[in-house]
């Protein structure tokens, strides 16, 4: 019995002396918050991260480290061997792509960030205007950490649904579905500041077109349901009757708050494919430039048209332009998909049959209420 | 040693008893002056024995520092001298002793003379009287110090069991409470009385823990926390499986229960069992709150505990291995106080956590007041100077204090060592493999506690073995009229503490008008 | 009959502990990763093989049940060497204390395989095979009491991680399961064959029959378990299909935790690493009811103490999980035990059940004619 005590105390001991594991000890890592793809020659990659450090004044450091290489990883190996200390992307919060690197593919990169099990699924992706080395390299005066910066901006604004939301799950869900793609906001430097400019929209895993920061609304709205977030409009002032305003001029500028959207999509036609959009938004007015008075319903209800016709032709508008360049944002082959039983959808196929679809899109907007002050 | 359950042993026991009792089983002698030398033969002529003949037939013989010498005086002497005395029979229908009886064999005597009896011999009978008058050495029952309570009588056991059992049987005054004298220890013969209440504790526990007890080879037993190791389910656990309180309405409690108590001559504690795991944790106090305070009470000492046990190894493991799961927002403050620190974490924290023991162990050392002293000046300077110095952060030490602070909402005193001491190989496991080996060492500690047993019941009650009706009064206090039973892991004969009566007060109140 | 299995009623258990029993004895390492061999099979229908796959479980648990009350009180071995005879039967005991020890490896070894994937890669297997082992060497020596204690704590502690599940339902778009049934029943077959890894399990009721003490009661208990299993199950696949999109379901090898990985909490984020070493409390019950009932079977060939038995049980099995050191080779052996695993689960109950009612009559017809 001794003996077999013996062995367990032996077991314990060399079980304890060998199994170490190995230490990422927080202030002994260099975390890397942001990492930028930029394309580099001979179809390489240049990868700029920016790595937080701790310094011995209390203060965080960091540093930003360029390398070039043939592969995602291989950078990283030198960006490494550039580094005061060990690099770790456990805390990794976002990826940028300069845009020549987006209209190469992004899909490599995303396949190699899943494959890490370090990596968050909740990390940020974005695109950047012109290469991100540039941007981040740029000493901005007011914003202290560039990569905790870019974060926290995009966090914001996808949380207050400015933005489409752009999680590492979230893209890779679009890249691996049939029937769907990418869309990434795009960030640029403007002066002193680091600014949302507009979207990015993919085909497969390439960058194909832009919209504007404005059009994003509507990709939004035709994607997925609104909770909050605000957006301004600009009402041409013809299509608004008479009865509303006496004299009215070119344009009127309105700002309204979509506190519920939803949207409706029915598949009315399987073999062109034809789709009814029906998106329902309850909203609030905040700000209508010439005041108009909404207080009564008949004005109201005016309003609320002249809204909605603008709202539609809008996003007829950016419909047609992502038909135009083949990226089906919206995720009408999806839809398309869940709807046909045995359709067989292929990527190819919905390709085909994206280019001839055809969406009619019905806006029924109520304002519900517009402020405390009529 | 102590194998005390096996029945070989026992029964060799009871054999060389007999044996001893037949060697020294003799008689009194009827002659004075022979059973003068036998008593001071039994006693091996002890400088404080005592001999004084009251002629014309009487011989008194006592311990000098035993018996108290004002009643001897007033109540012994005085009255012998009175008058002429001619049987024993005579004697005890004059001494105004409470305590009289008479003994035939020369051991019982010399045995009840060491507790503090005076022998009356009398010419020519071969029996003594014992006239019991042993020194009041007890100090006053004072509050407790170390199970305080805000709401509750403010008393606590002192040293003399029979003060002891008396502050019990005020509590209970049934006469089914049973008392039960043992004797354990081969030199110091300490006293030890076993209570309980007949036909509520279970029959056979009390012939366990009575064998048990009975089973003891060993020359002494000082302290009821000895005879608590000596006599529990496993000696070698690290957790107690019997409660040591000095509350007597806290033993009381648990009699009406259905426990066990037991108390030894010359030690402030009673040994409580088959006590749970999870009754460690509960407090007299909290049958005398309203359920809802008791019940937020009993949550946040069981949070505090599980705190205390886990905080520091978790901090050692995020840092040490899953940086990962550290938020944004935390990293920050987390890193910066980190970056002057010359230690890996798990140094820094056994570091800190050690420094927080020695504080403890020194201010329960050192007299009250200076202890107290210590322990302020010893926790501010030694924190604020540590994280100036560099040798720690800061949020380590928020936690270590946070944890400490936990252990100590431990009521018993036993268990709240456990608690703290259980977090240092769990911060050494953290700081080998994270997150796995915390996971390791919990998974170690619920094995250990579900192999163990508390006089045989489960030790994990009423959790494992589930019993739904028990939970009622264990992590939550549910209202008294809910809580009639007693709790099953003492598998007492009457289960119900009373008659539930039905709960709705709006009938009571309908009653009233 | 005579054979039936005299047992302490210290050992005895309370009926409504095989609900913790059955129910952990299948939640294991299974559901960490079972969406994707699902998928694969019966696409976005795999949640009508989910339902199917629980469905067969209550069945097949009617068909143990019958076959274990026509024995009154004995196990699964004692009763092969009864229909079969001595040495038939032994031989299918061997097969069945095998597979046990298999079913013991194969979570063993999964689990090892996804601590090293995602917490510790350069943690060697020897080292977490011997921490494993260890603990549940310590909690097998304790004793029944000690092995079921555990599987209720199990159950217990980790009801909490099911909320979890709440997280990543912010980004659920639940069109994924439409069109429904679009999937043949060939391939929903095919998807619940392949859940058999993962819903492996309640087979212990075979063995831990006769020691339940109300046996009357164990029927609601065993079905309760058994659908608690399947509901969770289920959310779980619901939720998976509705999170991933479809390739990216069958790329993701560990389902469960990416679910895990989107969970936040203001003091803590990346909660699939606290969820991976949890696991160990999850598949501790597991491992130890399927240890225990391989020593039930071992104990009926020879004659060997359960301490003894465990050592050396334990080393084989430490020896075998070296020798596994790729991906691929633990997936190969997945596929190749979820095959075995299906027969002896879903098939062999059955048949079992003929040759004991057949038996039943052909004995009581016999007494008759005595």
């Amino acid at each position: 019995m001794k003996q077999f005590y013996f062995f367990v105390v032996l077991l314990v001991v060399s079980v304890g002396l060998g199994g170490c594991a190995e230490t990422k000890i927080l202030e002994e890592v260099g975390l890397t918050t942001l990492v930028g793809y930029d394309l580099a020659k001979e179809d390489g990659v240049e990868s700029t991260a920016i790595i937080r450090q701790v310094g011995t004044e209390l203060q965080s450091k960091v540093s930003i480290i360029t390398a070039e290489n043939a592969t995602i990883q291989g950078t990283r190996a030198k960006v490494n061997r550039r580094a005061a200390e060990k690099l770790e992307s456990g805390q990794l919060r976002g990826v940028l792509f300069g845009d020549e690197f987006a209209k190469k593919g992004i899909g490599h990169s995303i396949d190699t960030s899943l494959k890490n099990p370090a990596i968050s699924e909740g990390m940020l992706l974005a695109v950047v205007e012109g290469d991100t080395k540039s941007l981040l390299e740029y000493e901005y005066p007011s914003i202290d950490e560039i990569g905790q910066h870019i974060h926290k901006l995009l966090d914001q604004n996808i949380k207050s649904e400015q933005v489409i939301s752009s999680t590492l799950h979230e893209v890779s869900y679009d890249y691996y579905a049939v029937g769907r793609d990418i869309a990434l906001p795009i960030i640029k430097r403007d002066e002193e500041l680091v600014d949302i400019s507009g979207i990015a929209l993919f085909k497969k895993d390439k960058m194909v077109g832009t919209l504007l920061v404005d059009d994003s609304f509507y990709v939004k709205l035709s994607r997925d349901d609104y909770h909050n977030g605000t957006h301004e409009l600009k009402v041409k002032g013809d299509e608004l009757s008479s009865t509303l305003l006496k004299d009215p001029p070119d344009e009127i500028s309105l700002v309204f708050d979509p506190i519920k959207t939803h949207r409706n999509l029915k598949l009315v036609d399987l073999k062109q494919p034809e789709f009814d959009m029906n998106i329902s938004i309850q909203a609030r007015i905040l700000e209508i430039k010439d005041n108009i008075n909404i207080g009564d319903a008949k004005s109201a209800e005016e309003l609320e048209k002249a809204i909605s016709k603008k709202l539609k032709s809008e996003i007829s508008r950016v419909i047609a332009y992502c038909q135009e360049i083949g990226s089906d944002v919206f995720g009408y082959g999806e839809y398309y998909r869940s709807s046909v039983r045995n359709s067989e959808l292929t990527e190819e196929k919905w390709r085909e049959m994206y280019k001839e679809m055809k969406v009619n899109v019905n806006i029924d907007f109520t304002l519900i209420r517009s402020g405390v002050f009529e | 040693m102590f194998k005390r359950k096996s029945k070989s042993s026992s029964n060799e026991n009871q054999a060389s008893m007999d044996s001893e009792d037949a060697g020294e089983a003799v008689s009194v002698p009827t002659v004075g002056a022979d059973f003068i030398r036998m008593v001071s033969d039994a006693v091996h002529h002890t400088a404080d024995l005592v001999v004084k003949p009251i002629p014309p037939n009487l011989t008194l013989i006592y311990i000098d520092n035993l018996v108290d010498t004002v009643t001897l005086n007033k109540h012994i002497l005085e009255e012998l001298l009175e008058q002429p005395i001619e049987s024993p029979e005579n004697i005890v229908s004059i001494l105004s002793v409470p305590q009289v009886k008479f003994a035939q064999k020369n051991r019982e005597s010399v045995e009840a003379m060491m507790d503090g009896c005076v022998l009356i011999h009398v010419e020519g009978y071969a029996q003594v009287v014992l006239a019991l008058i042993p020194t009041p050495e007890s100090r006053q029952v004072s509050a407790p110090e170390n199970e305080s309570q805000v709401i509750g009588a403010q008393i606590a056991f002192n040293e003399s069991l029979s003060r002891n059992v008396s502050l019990i049987r005020r509590y209970i005054k049934n006469p089914s409470l049973c008392k039960e004298d043992l004797e354990v220890g081969k030199q110091s013969k300490t006293s030890i009385a076993m209570l309980y209440i007949k036909d509520v504790a279970s029959d056979q526990m009390v012939t366990t823990l009575r064998q048990r007890i009975a089973d003891l080879q060993i020359d002494s037993v000082l302290d009821s926390s000895i005879l608590e190791q000596l006599i529990d389910d496993n000696s070698l656990s690290i957790f107690p499986q019997m409660l040591l309180t000095e509350r007597p309405d806290k033993v009381s409690a648990e009699i009406l229960n259905g426990k066990i108590a037991v108390i030894v001559d010359g030690s402030a504690l009673a040994i409580i069992s088959p006590h749970s795991f999870i009754e460690f944790f509960q407090s007299q106090e909290d049958q005398n709150l309203r359920w809802q305070t008791a019940t937020f009470l009993r949550l946040l000492r069981f949070g505090a505990v599980v705190l205390s046990v886990f905080l520091t190894p978790l901090y050692v493991a995020a840092l040490t291995f899953h940086y990962e799961v550290i938020p944004q927002t935390l990293l920050v403050p987390l890193s910066e106080s980190r970056a002057l620190v010359p230690f890996p974490p798990l140094l820094e924290a056994l570091l800190i956590e050690l420094i927080i023991e020695l504080l403890r162990e020194a201010g329960v050392r050192l007299p009250t007041k200076v202890g107290q002293t210590i322990g302020i000046v010893g926790g501010i300077v030694i924190g604020t100077a540590a994280v100036q110095a560099g040798i720690t952060s800061n949020i380590l030490i928020i936690i270590v204090a946070l944890g400490a602070l936990s252990s100590f909402t431990t009521p018993s005193y036993m268990m709240g060592n456990v608690i703290r001491i259980i977090r240092f190989p769990l911060i050494l496991l953290a700081g080998l493999w994270g997150f796995y080996g915390i996971m390791l060492g919990f998974c170690f500690i619920l094995v250990h506690l579900l192999r163990q047993t508390s006089l045989g019941s489960p030790y994990m009650a009423p959790f494992y073995p589930p019993r739904l009706i028990d939970w009622r009064d264990s992590i939550v206090r549910l209202p008294l009229p809910f809580t009639f039973k007693r709790p099953t892991n003492t598998r007492p004969e009457d289960e119900d503490k009373y008659k539930p009566e039905p709960v709705n007060p709006e009938k009571n109140e309908q009653k009233v008008k | 009959m005579k054979k039936s299995l005299q047992i302490r009623p210290s050992d005895t258990i309370n009926a409504f502990l095989l609900f913790f029993i059955i129910h952990a004895a299948q939640i294991g390492i299974g559901i960490q990763g079972f969406q994707r061999i699902v998928y694969q099979d019966a696409k976005h229908d795999a949640w009508i093989s989910v339902i199917l796959a629980g469905l067969a479980t209550h069945i097949i648990a009617i068909f143990m049940l019958k076959t274990l009350e026509i024995y009154g009180s004995n196990d699964l071995y004692g009763i092969h060497q009864d229909i079969f005879g001595k040495w038939i039967g032994n031989f299918f005991n061997i097969i069945y204390i095998l597979y046990s020890s298999v079913s013991f490896f194969a979570v063993l070894r999964n689990y090892i395989d996804v601590v090293q994937s995602w917490v510790f890669p350069d943690l060697g297997t020897w080292f977490l095979a011997a921490s494993l082992l260890l603990i549940i060497i310590y909690t097998f020596t304790g004793g029944l009491r000690v092995i079921v204690g555990m599987t209720f704590f199990s159950v217990v502690l980790s009801i909490g991680l099911f909320p979890m599940i709440a997280f990543p339902m912010k980004y659920m778009e639940p069109r994924n399961l439409l069109p429904i049934l679009e999937a043949n029943l060939g391939e929903l077959l095919k998807g619940l064959k392949s859940m058999s890894f993962t819903i492996i399990g309640f087979e212990i009721l075979y063995v831990i029959y006769p020691f339940v003490k109300d046996k009357e009661n164990a029927k609601k208990h065993i079905h309760l378990g058994l659908f608690a299993t399947s509901i969770i199950y289920l959310s779980i696949m619901l939720v998976t299909l509705t999170y991933f999109s479809g390739e990216q379901l069958t790329k993701t090898i560990w389902a469960t935790l990416s679910l895990f990985s989107i969970v936040e909490f203001p003091f803590i984020e990346r909660f699939e690493y606290i969820a991976v070493c949890f696991w160990m409390l999850i598949i501790l019950p597991n491992l130890c009811l399927f240890i225990w009932s391989a020593f039930r079977g071992t104990r009926r060939l020879v004659n060997i103490s359960a301490k003894k038995f465990v050592w050396i049980f334990s080393s084989i099995i430490f020896l075998v999980s070296l020798t596994f050191k790729t991906r691929f080779q633990i997936n190969t052996f997945n596929d190749y035990f979820g095959q075995l695993a299906f027969y002896i689960i879903f098939i062999y109950p059955i048949i079992l059940y003929f040759f004991a009612t057949v038996k039943k009559k052909f004995k009581s017809r016999k007494e008759q004619v005595d």
